[in-house]
């Protein structure tokens, strides 16, 4: 009885993964009007730079709020 | 000694291979919707070089390539530039906004749906392609600098140089 429910188990976790695996998806080029976006930007003003400053040096979390750019996939 | 030849030729192949698939592909024969609405099949612009430039509003190198492209357009169209600057924005009101900020004489090509950049395999906003008179892609940018628009001047004077 427990062999098949551990069998359920791991076959209903493998379906989770399986369907949480299909969730990512490529934004092409063009398609990143949203993402570029400025109110994407995490300190797209000055307040919240520096709030994102200070926590980031309280936290010892630099890079944990994202990296430059809005993603618009311009070069 | 055969193996040592058969690997000597497969390197050849190997190390051949880039300049062979450096072969200029034809332009997909699609259609674009203009401005005005009426359709440019670029299968019909055979004869003529064409500069296809992608843009977006929200794209930022775009705000300085387009006004450079479109200059480019009015000191080369007598010479027999084309350009068709296309826009891939999603929604169109913010391409007519832009479009109101940035005065232009070169054809504008409305994309909402990605399909012509997808058929172009488009990998960067903005990206550029020089199309040769017999309807090959010749040149491909990706990007956009300063240097950027003398390139496109030479080698746009060099397809018009060439006959069809």
């Amino acid at each position: 009885m427990m062999a098949l429910t551990a069998r359920i188990v791991v076959a209903l976790t493998l379906a989770a993964a399986g369907v949480s695996a299909t969730g990512c998806a490529t934004v092409q080029p063009w398609q990143r009007g949203l993402l570029a976006d400025s109110c994407m930007i995490f300190d797209a003003n000055d307040t919240t730079a520096y709030m994102t400053h200070w926590q980031e040096s309280r936290e010892g979390s630099m890079g944990g709020f994202g990296v430059q750019g809005g993603g618009c996939g311009c070069k | 000694m055969i193996g040592r030849h058969l690997f000597t030729v497969v390197l050849a192949g190997v190390l051949a291979a880039p300049v062979l698939g450096a072969v200029p592909k034809n332009a997909p024969d699609i259609t674009l919707t203009a401005l005005s609405g009426n359709p440019i099949r670029v299968a019909d612009l055979k004869g003529q070089v064409v500069l296809l430039d992608f843009w977006a509003s929200w794209c930022i190198p775009c705000r300085r390539s387009f006004p450079a492209i479109d200059a480019l357009h009015r000191e080369l169209q007598p010479k027999g530039l084309t350009v068709i600057a296309v826009n891939v924005d999603e929604q169109q009101k913010n391409a007519y906004t832009f479009l109101e900020k940035y005065p232009h004489t070169m054809t504008i090509a409305f994309d909402p749906k990605g399909a012509i950049a997808q058929a172009f395999d488009l990998q960067a906003m903005p990206s550029s392609m020089i199309v040769d008179r017999r309807g090959r892609i010749r040149f491909t940018h990706e990007g956009y600098t300063d240097k950027t628009i003398s390139q496109f001047r030479s080698e746009v004077l060099q397809l018009l140089a060439e006959s069809e």
